[in-house]
């Protein structure tokens, strides 16, 4: 069953002017449940693609729908975690992310809220840190704050922009392992669509990779069938992956050549 | 030895040995000088025995340091040597003795000018932060606002005081309507200012939570724009105290202002002096409590 359907978009941030479209021609369908990954280098559109679907900018032409219903502003069924600066500095850990969850169980008495909070910063592994400010923690304890508040209010579609990006090697392979985590963990799993430009990120964690040429088209759409629960090492280490590692690098190379 | 021969205890030597000359100027004894000077090295001596940071007993060494060579040429000046004018230029020790003769007088005309200031400082605040809230927030009202906040803002609001002064039924309400003028253009301009530089990012991330309105204006920008409205505030503050003591000496029966002004009509520029520095006690001490909220309310920005 289809998520979401993105069809025939187009887009530019300076209305109608031919050769300015940052996208052209999107056409994607993303399955319940799926984990996506959009890569594409740097200037690409990738980041603009999802800020599209997390509405809050909209296409020139052609539609964004989820579940059937068309894209018109954010909704509390997305979730999304930026690069930077998805908390707000003046509110602590856990206002931060109870702030997050009263915006989506607006009925809910505070206590089950505050608890809701303590169990996803206990999730991340961040319960100590529940009183401190955003601006005395190191930006993987940022991201972890991030990504709990994003599971906490738990909304059907997780959209990822570069979340780990600015983060150093180490901390970006836990929290990618952590992500996976908690995504396997549920039931009724998300779907989740996550922005990259690291491949070796996009190949661990999705079941699809979407190659975004710099144009703003869509190069090419790759399927990443490796079993789950997925081992880190022997993944990285296997056959399949190198070469699905080369054919990535050198489409990239290739639109890279292209777009110039 | 060395630790004897400091600055400190050669300023304070000397202040002793002025004591040495006999006093040109009679009937004033230099006692209350004497006093305040030991009190200040035994304020030293205690920070010394019990402060463990040594950049503070530094600093409070160098201040008393440079007080006591002031008071040093002051006595000098004034009682010792007598070169400068008997009426307009008192002794240190008259001026010493006056700061805690007055104390009463200075607590009357403190709570005077404070209430009237913090009357119209509290009115300014709950009208100019909501008003630029709602007008920043919607442009085509900011758009009709600005031309009269361009023309309107920039007036000093001294050049008002004559004329409200005159409108006005009583000169408590003329000043707190000024005050109110004096505190409101900084404030409001520096929050709108606030929410026109805020940043998109934290817009954005509180959009994708999908707030409502209201709360994006009242948990989300206000708290953005805080620090721009404190900066306002604070500005405002030293700005309109300044105001207020001049109004006082324009129109007023009490307040730190119209002490200073009454005095100095009847010539007696001791008192006069020391409502000076009552004034500058007052603006120190209010802006130093403004810091200590101010650090409370941002403290997730250190």
């Amino acid at each position: 069953m289809n998520k979401i359907m993105v069809d025939n978009l187009k887009f530019s941030y300076n209305n109608h002017e031919e050769n300015k479209y940052v996208l052209k021609d999107i056409n994607i369908s993303i399955l319940k449940g799926e984990f996506v990954s959009i890569i594409g280098s740097s200037g690409c559109g990738k980041t603009t693609l999802l800020n599209l679907l997390a509405g809050i900018i909209f296409p020139l032409e052609g539609s964004i729908t989820i579940d059937g219903e068309p894209v018109v502003g954010t909704g509390s069924n997305r979730g999304v975690v930026f690069q930077h600066y998805s908390l707000f500095p003046w509110m602590n850990v856990k206002q931060n992310i109870v702030f997050g969850i009263k915006q989506v169980e607006r009925t809910r008495g505070k206590d089950y809220i505050e608890k809701l909070a303590e169990k996803y910063l206990e999730l991340v592994g961040l319960k100590y840190c529940c009183s401190m400010y955003p601006k005395h923690m190191s930006n993987g304890m940022q991201q972890r704050v991030a990504i709990a508040r994003a599971f906490a209010m738990n909304p059907e579609i997780l959209l990822l922009d570069e979340p780990f990006s600015a983060l150093d090697v180490k901390n970006r392979v836990i929290l990618q392992d952590l992500l996976l985590q908690l995504w396997e963990s549920e039931n009724a799993k998300k779907t989740i669509v996550l922005v990259t430009h690291d491949i070796d990120e996009a190949i661990f964690l999705s079941d699809r990779i979407i190659v975004l040429s710099e144009r703003g088209r869509i190069e090419k759409d790759f399927k990443i069938d490796f079993n789950r629960p997925r081992n880190r090492k022997e993944l990285m280490r296997s056959q399949k992956c190198f070469e699905l590692r080369n054919d990535l690098v050198s489409i990239l190379d290739n639109s890279n050549s292209l777009g110039i | 030895m060395k630790k004897i021969v400091k600055h400190i205890n050669i300023a304070l030597v000397l202040i002793f040995l002025c004591q040495l000359l006999p006093t040109k100027r009679d009937a004033e004894s230099s006692l209350p000088l004497l006093i305040f000077v030991l009190i200040l090295y035994g304020y030293y001596l205690m920070q010394l025995r019990f402060n463990k940071n040594k950049t503070r007993i530094r600093t409070t060494k160098d201040v008393i340091t440079i007080l006591y060579y002031i008071l040093t040429l002051w006595e000098l000046a004034t009682s010792k040597l007598d070169i400068i004018d008997k009426v307009l230029y008192p002794t240190p020790s008259v001026i010493i003795k006056l700061l805690i003769q007055e104390l009463p007088e200075f607590f009357k005309g403190f709570i005077s000018s404070f209430q009237i200031l913090l009357i119209g400082y509290i009115f300014a605040l709950i009208i100019a932060v909501p008003l630029a809230l709602l007008i920043g927030w919607k442009e085509r009202l900011y758009n009709a606002i600005s031309p009269y906040t361009k023309v309107l803002g920039p007036i000093p609001p001294i050049v008002y005081v004559p004329y409200i002064v005159a409108i006005m039924p009583t000169f408590r309400t003329a000043s707190i309507f000024v005050i109110f003028v004096g505190v409101f253009w900084p404030v409001f301009t520096l929050t709108l200012h606030g929410i026109f530089n805020i940043d998109k990012k934290i817009i954005d991330s509180a959009k994708v939570l999908n707030v409502s309105e209201k709360t994006m204006l009242l948990e989300i920008i206000f708290p953005a724009i805080l620090p721009s409205i404190i900066r306002g505030s604070s500005m405002g503050l030293s700005s309109s105290f300044g105001i207020l003591t001049a109004a006082e000496m324009i129109g007023a029966r009490s307040g730190l202002g119209f002490y200073v002004k009454y005095f100095s009509d009847f010539l007696d520029y001791p008192k006069v002096i020391v409502g000076i520095i009552y004034i500058g006690i007052a603006v120190t001490g209010a802006t130093l409590l403004f810091k200590k909220v101010e650090d409370r309310l941002l403290r997730w920005r250190v």
